[in-house]
């Protein structure tokens, strides 16, 4: 099974750091919360667990893998 | 006690009991006792006692008759079931029906609250505990009055299980199953992100069997009757009944019972004819007079017109409405039954509701509203951004000419030709 990042969205402020440490697979929408556009390919598995443990809401988390 | 002349499809019943303004019609398997003495004993007399397979045995009758969640999810029940089969499992009876529109739940509890209760003490019997909780609406009072009053009529019968009665606050997501989960836990009675299903890490972390109040009036039935008679009626391998709400918003409510494969032109009153049907409720999804004619109540036909029965509330446009216009207004309230707690929902929603108001009056941008369905779809703690996106997306789907004829001005849907922008 592969790896996909899934925002815990009641906690979410778009503080939109996920999307700067990991633009290959999120992007900001027009009201800056992250767009998970696909699932996160392996080589970038370290970069992913990376952004789950640096946002500050605590509000995304790696599922699968 | 009045005669209906609306088909039920199976069984040709008529008589009619009023429950709060809406019309309840005497039905084959869950209605058939509406409008009769509700009581205990009048319900053990009518039925018996409680039937009680074992967890295989009732696990494999819901899999025989494809016995689906009636919330509006459909999900498979003995999945849940067996999933919820272990230690510190509980029950709870999702009776909040937060859809204004919808009110089987509210019209079921309160002719035949014990058959409702009858099948969550099947199941709290067969996951080995006896921790029942009761969520039940607030804006509904008479559905609270009548569980608590069913459940003293069991108490004093000697039924060993703790009911435990919620009331959920008055709005459109606070029936959602992680709401109601969190309503239980003494928290703000709100959508959270689910990670993972209730059957599993439910109340407390603990498997939770939360199912929709008619889902276990169904088990309750299936339990009595066994899945050969149960399943004497139905369409294809969904086999039963189903509650249907007619006309929700109107002037006139009716609740229903049909069997799985009823023609919609069957239940639909002779106005809705060739008009299009918005199934499936607010969430639902809208289907035009072509398909609506052809259209039988079951999960195989819905999926090929692209719509889902959800709880079973079927809304007729009326004969002057314009299907821009009703969606516009359902999803300008739907907008304002965003929890606001997360940030696709709380921003795109009234953003969606004002794009398509516009859609309305000839002004709108047709690729604007898809984009913001895409921004929406998916992206929250509960699927209320989700069934808003279908509803909208339906609408852009089904009404491309009715679209072109608002941006031209005109709106043709209505009986009459009216201009929406000079």
């Amino acid at each position: 099974m592969s790896a996909r990042l899934r925002v815990d969205w009641p906690s979410c402020d778009a503080h939109g750091l996920c999307a700067e440490l990991l633009p290959e697979v999120i992007h900001l929408d027009e009201w800056g919360y992250p767009v998970v556009a696909q699932e996160v390919p392996p080589a970038l598995l370290p970069l992913a667990r990376q952004v789950v443990r640096s946002c500050p809401a605590l509000a995304i988390r790696l599922v699968g893998g | 006690m009045t005669t209906s002349s609306i088909g039920t499809g199976w069984p040709a019943a008529g008589q009619v009991t009023s429950v709060g303004g809406v019309d309840v019609l005497r039905g084959g398997v869950l209605l058939a006792d509406a409008g009769a003495d509700a009581s205990w004993v009048a319900h053990r007399r009518r039925l018996g006692p409680l039937h009680q397979p074992d967890l295989t045995t009732l696990a494999d009758w819901c899999r025989a008759v494809d016995l689906r969640g009636r919330g509006g999810a459909a999900f498979p029940f003995a999945t849940k079931l067996t999933a919820a089969a272990r230690r510190r499992a509980l029950v709870v009876v999702n009776a909040s029906e937060g859809e204004p529109a919808s009110h089987k739940d509210a019209a079921l509890v309160t002719v035949a609250p014990h058959l409702v209760l009858d099948g969550a003490a099947v199941a709290a019997r067969v996951l080995g505990t006896t921790e029942v909780h009761v969520v039940v609406p607030s804006e509904r009072p008479g559905v609270g009055s009548a569980v608590r009053t069913a459940i003293a009529e069991r108490q004093r019968a000697g039924e060993r299980l703790r009911w435990r009665v919620h009331q959920a606050q008055a709005a459109f997501v606070a029936g959602q199953a992680r709401a109601v989960i969190e309503l239980i836990g003494g928290r703000e009675n709100l959508p959270v992100t689910a990670w993972a299903p209730e059957a599993v890490a439910g109340h407390r972390g603990r498997p939770t069997l939360l199912s929709n109040a008619e889902t276990f009036a169904q088990v309750a039935a299936l339990a009595r009757l066994g899945p050969a008679a149960y399943g004497r009626v139905g369409q294809g391998a969904e086999r039963g009944t189903t509650l249907v709400t007619l006309d929700g918003d109107g002037a006139h409510p009716t609740v229903l019972e049909v069997a799985f494969g009823t023609a919609l032109v069957d239940v639909l009153p002779d106005r809705a004819l060739g008009r299009p049907v918005l199934v499936g409720g607010y969430h639902g999804a809208w289907v035009g007079p072509q398909d609506v004619a052809g259209l039988t109540i079951d999960r195989a036909a819905m999926t090929e017109v692209g719509a889902r029965l959800g709880a079973g509330v079927v809304l007729p446009l009326a004969s002057d409405g314009c299907p821009l216009t009703r969606t516009a207004e359902i999803a300008g309230y739907l907008a304002g039954q965003s929890a606001g707690r997360c940030g696709p929902c709380r921003n795109g929603l009234p953003a969606l509701a004002t794009e398509v108001a516009a859609l309305a009056t000839g002004t709108g941008d047709v690729a604007r509203v898809g984009e913001l369905v895409g921004l929406v779809a998916g992206r929250g703690a509960c699927a209320h951004p989700d069934g808003t996106a279908q509803l909208v997306r339906t609408l852009l789907l089904r009404f491309p000419a009715e679209l072109d004829a608002h941006r031209r001005g005109w709106c043709s849907l209505g009986r009459v030709a009216t201009r929406v922008r000079p």
